[in-house]
């Protein structure tokens, strides 16, 4: 390698679901060295990738050569009833579809982390369906712009700076012409960015939503307030909805993972369904890992559904609840865990992970994460969209090709290679 | 006035400082210091008499873990925000509606100041899972 | 690679050669059809089986962004639909919008083995390629959807033609684009403030174009281009009751504005079923007073030959309708009063508005289904031409693929549609003429509505859609002797016969038998590359930047598909379309 300075222009970010395409990144001989356009988590993303990586394959912390982890991986799996394979999120397609692969062969569970972040979406859209939104649609057309349990400031950086607050071909202006909304539980530093923050008692999304779509369709209703909102300015509420000419309703957290779930996305689908008699709404989930929306994807056209597959009968079949990985260490019916691209020790409850130290756990990660300190088995993964290409989703269903920028570490690669190989060697083994 | 406990409903999820952590490793410093934190309003704070930084004991029905208070004059009394993590994850049951989905943003809890009390590293959190037995 | 291959004693219908049930020897070599083998060739015997070319579907939704949401919204539509693995096969679900593998191994299981995707967003496009990727067995094609983009009404505005083909041509190499699509010109657009658009001189909304100007600047720009497959259109009105009137003035404009395509073509309508409803006399335009307006539409086909059709013929039970015409998927979730699983999915630029997604059941009880039904067939069997004609269902709208055999059991059989007119609502019966047809199609004609013509629509009649020399060795065998069948006195020999071909060749190697697919064999990617003139490509180039900078919210950069998507599938044919000035 000379002394050259590169710079990439148009790469995508693999951290959030915005997954902004406008970062030129500067490497300088083989190593990036600065990054223009992204958020702050993004500059992280970029600029330290080469921090706290996983530095080698090991097998209960010895060093080992990627042939033995992988022997090792595979005796797992031969040996195991009932595996678990999750994660998924924050790699790139080929790898998921390897993943698919993988668990059809071993006929297990393969689930991937929408089923801890916008999964009750999924589940209210199987009940009624979706009017979906695209982020330029917003932009050209939207004026008024509605968060509803989403923090974009701490978990999407630039989604109001880059996606909202950026003038379109029908709106010039887009802090006049464009208002800017937020319903919440608590005060963040998104509701101070928005134009109106209305605060809702915790757990009262559903009893607001369903006022809000009693409201529109000209209900009058016995209650003087609904989740310590007065009935006066939901009703106000209601009618600055019916009147905007364009709404769309990005939804977050806020409403998959507090009480009621699904029910909560279904009731917002439902209230943007009605709204569409009267002008025009949309509705977005804010997706959190850069491709957990591609996760969903190709989990649904290989296997027919978006999360929490079983393969344990030769064919795909699906059930939240069953197999789903949370569900599914709490009960303690995974005997095996095959982890990629993921952190379930830092991200699920207590049982789950209680659960989760007893089993054998393999986990493929870039860095050294909660996990790593649980797996018996680590494998260090290239970084999409920095150290191997791949194709991922935006929070909007746009697809975007993420490339490679620099070498990975010595002796690292991607996941689906790691996958592949896997999946080759145990065929072998079951073939015996 | 110190002593004694409140009552919150404890709602996690993402925080800027929590996310660039995440990104630079999460056995690291700057990950310990984002999400072993609970945010509490003023009142809260008066009320069982500690200041910005003071370790506080989090209860809930599943379980229980010491953190970092810290003061957010923006929240509203009544509700406090760990951000999402493995310190959040100690009080969290596994009851997911059959959904798989947790409940991550409602969780009844109860502070409890506790000077004393130490946090747990992560090395130390991931290892305290190992002698769990439930 | 491939073995030399020679299928002895089948009873040939090959219409585009002229072969009609002739007992002869096919000779595969490398892939093709070739005259002679060596001696080393493989035989095998087909002891007077029928043999066709392999099927060719112009109009089946078999990937991308809608049809994955409709599979994400509806798993009950695949959950009793499992399909397992094999040794060498991937598993899936087999529902009425089976799973990528699945979708595969079902149309060769039938004896098909090109199938086109009619409704592509272009800037989704990397999703497809990489889907395409996990559906084995097929050639396939995609077209680019245009006629709601805003760089297409740019262009039209302007009246810059030389403009519009660039834009065309660049979107077909940068994604591997196959043909052009347009639907409810101007109304999806207008769908994204939840409007509509549908007279054909209607202004479309912010935008100084109609319809009309929509439509014939785009044929205009496919004919410049000289594109193997006229436009490809999906009508405004679609689903209203009496549109066989505004259907044919659709198709009336494009013939006064005398596009001068291929074979005088300009224009391949899609899903004739859903565009030439009718009405009673003195009816209105509203469900109840629905007729069939297949014999109206057949009147005017016979006369006018500027365009060819396919049927999107209704076969009752579950569908799940998905189509870009934003506002009809809307008024189908009114229709259900509001209980429907309505799903919309809008798309930057291109598809203003967007594509809409409502489950659907045609029951045949239902008034309005059972002349739905019977309209197309009315059509299809009262037409002269039938190289015009492809049969289809246009997937999963009007019906699963996986029941053509039952749609071509009704062409060729007047007691199976005796048996179903008995069985549907008697608006059937009284608002068409169907229980007077006697017309039964025969096996030539199904092998040319099934093989022969759409191979021809589509510009791809060198290689498929028949048997002769040159032609890609895509092979069905039928397990049945047509001399010793009476197929229209048995209509079930129908649907088992077709349901499961006996043997399915794709580029000559065998790869399902009875019904089970024993080799997995990768896709390929039928495109065009129409290459411009220096000039006109470096005008497209800055004039596409400059207009995706301002609306597109992702990096004009990041457009294309990659090659490294693309290479190990795609059959690039490069057209001259140098001819166009800049």
């Amino acid at each position: 390698m000379t002394e050259s300075t590169e710079t990439f222009k148009d790469v995508p970010c693999t951290f959030c679901g915005c997954l902004c395409d406008d970062i030129d990144v500067q490497v300088e001989e083989g190593r990036i060295v600065k990054i223009t356009n992204g958020c702050a988590i993004s500059k992280e993303r970029f600029l330290g990738h080469m921090e706290n990586r996983c530095p080698w394959p090991s097998v209960k912390g010895e060093k080992v050569s990627l042939q033995e982890a992988i022997e090792r991986v595979v005796e797992i799996i031969a040996s195991s009833k009932r595996l678990l394979i999750y994660g998924l999120s924050s790699t790139e397609n080929d790898a998921q579809r390897e993943a698919y692969k993988l668990a059809e062969l071993a006929h297990a569970v393969v689930d991937n982390t929408t089923s801890v972040c916008h999964g009750p979406t999924i589940l209210g859209a199987q009940e009624s369906g979706k009017a979906g939104a695209s982020l330029a649609e917003v932009r050209h057309r939207s004026d008024l712009v509605l968060y509803w349990g989403a923090n974009p400031a701490a978990a999407h950086p630039r989604h109001i700076p880059r996606y909202v607050r950026q003038p379109g071909e029908y709106i010039q202006d887009p802090k006049e012409e464009r208002k800017i909304w937020l319903v919440d539980i608590r005060a963040t530093t998104t509701s101070r960015m928005v134009d109106r923050f209305i605060r809702i008692e915790p757990g009262t999304d559903l009893d607001v939503l369903l006022t809000l779509r009693a409201l529109i369709r000209g209900h009058t209703l016995d209650a003087s307030e609904v989740g310590c909102v007065s009935i006066s300015e939901l009703e106000e509420m209601a009618t600055a909805m019916k009147s905007a000419k364009y709404g769309v309703l990005f939804f977050g957290l806020g409403l998959t993972q507090t009480r009621g779930r699904h029910r909560n996305v279904d009731a917002a689908i439902r209230l943007i369904q009605d709204l569409n008699a009267y002008t025009k709404w949309t509705m977005m989930p804010m997706r959190g890992h850069y491709n957990v929306s591609g996760a969903h994807k190709t989990s649904t056209w290989v296997t027919g559904y978006p999360y929490a597959v079983d393969f344990a009968r030769g064919y795909p079949r699906f059930q939240p609840g069953e197999y789903t990985a949370v569900d599914m260490l709490a009960r303690g019916e995974a005997d095996a865990l095959l982890n990629i691209a993921s952190d379930p020790v830092a991200h699920f409850p207590r049982a789950a992970v209680a659960h989760l130290m007893r089993i054998p756990v393999i986990n493929i990660d870039p860095k050294i994460n909660m996990t790593s300190t649980a797996a018996e088995v680590n494998i260090p993964a290239a970084i999409a969209g920095i150290e191997c290409d791949g194709a991922a989703t935006r929070m909007d269903g746009l697809p975007l090709y993420l490339k490679k920028i620099v070498e990975p570490p010595e002796g690292v690669i991607p996941d689906r290679d790691i996958l592949r190989m896997i999946h080759d060697s145990l065929q072998k083994v079951m073939k015996k | 006035m110190s002593g004694g406990s409140v009552r919150v409903l404890l709602t996690s999820g993402r925080t800027l400082g929590q996310g660039r952590a995440m990104e630079k490793g999460k056995m690291t410093d700057d990950y310990q210091k984002a999400v072993a934190v609970c945010e509490l309003d003023t009142a809260s704070m008066e009320s069982l008499g500690i200041k910005n930084g003071d370790p506080i004991t989090i209860q809930t029905e599943h379980g229980q873990t010491v953190v970092w208070a810290k003061h957010n004059k923006n929240l509203e009394p009544g509700v406090a925000f760990v951000p999402a993590g493995p310190y959040f994850n100690l009080l969290l049951g596994s009851y997911t509606q059959s959904t798989g989905m947790p409940g991550f943003k409602s969780l009844s809890a109860s502070i409890t100041s506790t000077p004393d009390a130490s946090i747990l590293s992560l090395v130390d959190l991931s290892a305290s899972y190992k002698e769990v037995r439930e | 690679m491939t073995a030399q291959l020679v299928l002895k004693n089948g009873v040939v219908f090959d219409p585009a050669n002229g072969i009609d049930g002739e007992v002869m020897d096919i000779c595969v070599s490398d892939g093709k059809i070739v005259e002679k083998v060596s001696g080393k060739a493989k035989v095998i015997d087909l002891k007077h089986c029928a043999v066709m070319p392999g099927g060719v579907d112009p109009h089946s939704h078999i990937l991308g962004s809608k049809l994955g949401i409709a599979r994400l919204i509806s798993p009950e539509s695949n959950r009793h639909h499992p399909y397992p693995a094999t040794r060498n096969t991937r598993s899936g679900v087999a529902g009425i919008i089976p799973s990528s593998f699945a979708t595969g191994y079902l149309y060769s299981a039938m004896g098909y083995t090109t199938v086109i995707e009619p409704a592509l967003p272009a800037v989704k496009a990397l999703g497809a390629w990489e889907e395409i990727d996990d559906i084995p067995g097929l050639d396939i094609g995609l077209l680019p959807m245009f006629g709601n983009s805003m760089i297409t009404y740019r262009y039209i505005q302007d009246d810059d033609i030389s403009g519009l083909a660039a834009y065309i041509a660049w979107t077909m190499k940068k994604v591997g684009g196959m043909g052009v699509k347009v639907v409810n010109p101007g109304g999806t657009y207008a769908w994204a403030y939840g409007g509509n658009v549908c007279g054909l001189q209607d202004p479309v909304p912010q935008w100084d174009v109609t319809p009309r100007k929509i439509m014939t600047s785009l044929a205009e720009a496919v004919a410049a281009l000289g594109l193997p497959h006229p436009l490809h259109l999906h009508p405004n009105n679609l689903g209203r009751p009496g549109n066989v009137e505004t259907t044919m003035q659709q198709l009336d404009a494009l013939k006064r504005a005398k596009i001068k395509g291929k074979d005088r073509r300009a224009v391949h309508l899609a899903h004739m079923s859903f565009d030439c409803l009718g009405v009673v006399e003195d009816g209105m335009a509203k469900w109840k007073d629905v007729a069939s307006g297949g014999l109206t539409f057949a009147e005017y086909y016979n006369k006018n030959k500027h365009f060819t059709v396919d049927l999107g013929q209704i076969t009752f039970g579950a569908s799940m309708t998905m189509t870009g015409d934003g506002p009809f998927q809307y008024s189908l979730y009114l229709m259900s009063g509001g209980k429907a699983k309505w799903s919309n999915i809008p798309v930057d630029v291109e598809l203003p508005g967007g594509a809409g997604i409502v489950p659907f059941t045609f029951e045949p009880k239902s008034p309005a289904n059972s002349v739905q039904w019977a309209g197309p067939l009315e059509f299809a069997l009262s037409v002269k031409d039938v190289w015009r004609l492809v049969m289809s269902t246009d997937h999963p709208n009007g019906g699963p693929f996986l029941k053509y055999p039952l749609v071509i059991s009704w062409l060729m059989s007047r007691k199976q549609r005796d048996i179903w007119l008995e069985m549907v609502h008697k608006n059937a019966r009284e608002r068409s003429t169907l229980p007077e047809i006697e017309r039964e199609y025969t096996l030539n004609e199904i092998a040319i509505t099934t093989r022969a013509a759409p191979a021809k629509i589509l510009g791809l009649e060198k290689t498929k859609g028949h048997l002769g020399v040159g032609a890609d060795a895509d092979i069905t065998v039928y397990g049945f002797n047509p001399e010793k069948t009476e197929l229209a006195k048995r209509p079930d020999l129908i649907l088992k016969y077709f349901t499961q071909a006996k043997l399915t060749f794709k580029g000559g190697q065998q790869i399902s038998k009875k019904g089970i697919v024993g080799k997995q064999i990768p896709s390929r990617v039928l495109s065009v590359h129409p290459e411009l003139n220096d000039d006109l490509s470096a005008r497209i180039d800055m004039e596409l930047e400059e207009m995706m900078d301002k609306w597109f919210s992702h990096s004009f950069s990041n457009y294309p598909v990659p090659m490294r998507y693309r290479q190990h599938l795609e059959i690039p044919k490069v057209i001259d379309s140098t001819a166009i000035r800049a």
